[in-house]
């Protein structure tokens, strides 16, 4: 047992390894920096939001984004390069299992969107930091408490941000263990990501049908599409008004991130056992 | 009597191919065994089978029917992998990583004990002339330099089973040979090996046993010596023949119940002239300079 996990983090290395030694990725993620950090000069296009929020909102949203794209795309690409190039097959002719592999492939594109998360919100803490500073200075005692910024509501937003990215490169797994090309992989786990976002209105929806077949469906979708939107309560918190959130949150979230990654990544070794070379 | 390295026993292999699924037979009831400290060619033309055997071999694939075992233990099992190492065809390893840090990952992977494993890896580089290259990035290899990185990858954990699929594939003649004479190493050190290539020439140059298979079928196995032998006839080679002679040879021989079947040049192989045209010529000693001085 003890080998076979130092399998998995020798594999999860090399994937995290391979990651940041590709230019691609790295360019992804410079161009979220850069996103990121430009929310401070579109501030003025703030729609009537406060400046503090606009600011959060628009790094939020860039996290978001490039956070999808660098998910699916990375695990998708970072397991089908070893089926293309054929390293996958030098590595399973070694004592390795291919559970081992699954696991390892994802732990390390979780590793990397652990980095890319770390960056980009200690990037946005320090914009909005820099920005509050400057108002705080400008307004004196007639900044209103409420435009204060909550930085361990960010942290804690960002670990959430993360725990639904790694549900999401468990999908792109999965789908990868069968699916025949990269492309493929993309699309449908962008798909799937469009459905876990939107799931929440088919539970909304469940109590209101009445039609008896739809019921069973709805309910079905409902569980196989993890809830996206269940990630997303840490953003309410950055500033103090809104909705306060129960300091269980995070553990809750953590234990239905959890399954949704067992189970999906249980799927995707049983596909790739039958998956030939 | 030791136990095999290799026992294949009625291998049947089918694929199933598109969403009706198809059937195709790649290996069909092959049974063959590899002896402990052999080498083994594994031959045949495209499509008979070789690699889907290798790779049933290997345990990356699962047998419809039959069973391999490797040393006594199922092939498909953690414990039998153990004791092998595998070149495959065409390797493209990862190239971002340095030919050091490569062959490191797969004896990590292997189970290669920390204490000590940078210096495996260190002596299996040298075993297969890539030190100086060891610490450049596997991506600006060669093609000869990825097989030869690939072969200590191969042996890195000191396997008993060394499978090679395709070695000297678009390797130059020097190379091939280079592989060839670290194949023969590796028998003397105790190593079974089991080689596919296409290059006949090489395989009978270094295996004392082949199996030729053919859709799927095993037509031909033994000894290469056995098999490769025209019943009957001797060659003798001859320093400084004269045709002059020839008479008194065929009377020789006729006394004792022989005949002189026919008389040829001796030759060397084409890849031997290659290699010993184009080595560097044994450098000079260095000319004495005035007054002794280097």
């Amino acid at each position: 047992m003890n080998q076979a996990i130092g399998h998995v983090w020798r594999i999860a290395r090399l994937t995290f390894l391979e990651a940041v030694r590709q230019r691609f990725f790295n360019f992804l993620i410079l161009l979220a920096v850069a996103l990121v950090g430009s929310s401070y000069f579109f501030r003025q296009f703030n729609f009537g939001a406060s400046e503090l929020r606009f600011i959060a909102d628009f790094g939020l949203g860039g996290i978001f984004l490039f956070g999808s794209i660098l998910s699916v795309v990375a695990a998708a690409q970072l397991f089908f390069s070893e089926i293309e190039n054929r390293t996958a097959l030098t590595i399973l002719a070694k004592p390795v299992r291919r559970w081992s592999f699954i696991a390892g492939k994802f732990l390390g594109v979780a590793l990397l969107m652990f980095v890319f998360i770390a960056l980009l919100t200690t990037l946005l803490g320090l914009c909005l930091w820099w920005r509050e500073r400057q108002l705080i200075v400008q307004w004196g005692d007639q900044f209103p408490l409420s435009e204060h910024v909550r930085y361990w509501a960010l942290a804690f937003d960002g670990l959430l941000q993360w725990l639904k990215f790694d549900v999401l490169v468990a999908v792109t797994i999965l789908i990868a263990s069968f699916a025949n090309t990269n492309l493929y992989t993309v699309i449908v786990s962008f798909f799937v990501q469009l459905i876990c976002q939107l799931q929440y209105i088919a539970n909304d929806r469940w109590s209101g049908i009445k039609a008896a077949w739809a019921r069973p469906l709805v309910w079905l979708l409902g569980k196989v599409f993890p809830n996206f939107q269940l990630f997303s309560i840490g953003d309410l918190a950055i500033f103090p008004q809104k909705v306060p959130i129960p300091h269980t949150a995070l553990l809750a979230a953590a234990g239905y991130a959890a399954i949704y990654i067992v189970v999906f990544l249980a799927l995707a070794v049983f596909s790739f056992s039958q998956r030939e070379i | 009597m030791s136990v095999p390295a290799i026992r294949v026993t009625n291998l049947t292999k089918d694929f199933r191919l598109g969403v009706r699924g198809i059937k195709l037979r790649a290996v069909e009831d092959l049974s063959l065994e590899v002896a402990d400290n052999q080498v083994c060619g594994l031959l045949g033309p495209n499509g008979s089978g070789k690699s889907t055997t290798m790779k049933v071999i290997l345990g990356l694939l699962e047998p419809t029917r039959g069973h391999c075992e490797i040393f006594g233990l199922p092939s498909a099992s953690v414990a039998a992998r153990r004791l092998v190492g595998f070149l495959p065809e065409s390797p493209y390893f990862y190239r971002f990583l340095t030919g050091r840090e490569l062959v490191e990952f797969y004896a990590g992977i292997c189970g290669v004990p920390n204490n000590g494993r940078w210096r495996r890896v260190d002596e299996v580089l040298e075993l297969v002339g890539l030190t100086a290259a060891a610490n450049r990035r596997v991506g600006t290899y060669s093609k000869g330099m990825l097989q030869r990185v690939g072969l200590a990858q191969a042996v890195v954990h000191d396997p008993r089973l060394v499978i090679l699929d395709e070695p000297t594939a678009g390797v130059d003649p020097v190379g091939s040979l280079a592989i060839a004479d670290l194949i023969l190493e590796l028998k003397r050190r105790g190593k079974t090996v089991l080689l596919c290539s296409h290059l006949l020439a090489q395989v009978e140059g270094v295996c004392d046993y082949i199996v030729i298979l053919n859709q799927g079928k095993l037509v031909a196995e033994g000894r290469v010596r056995d098999l490769l032998r025209r019943e009957g006839l001797t060659n003798l080679a001859v320093e400084n023949f004269s045709p002059a002679a020839r008479p008194d040879i065929e009377a020789v021989l006729a006394r004792h119940g022989a005949r002189l079947a026919g008389v040829d040049d001796a030759r060397v192989s084409l890849d031997r002239l290659f290699v010993e045209k184009i080595s560097p010529p044994p450098a000079d000693p260095p000319a004495p300079t005035e007054g002794g001085a280097p």
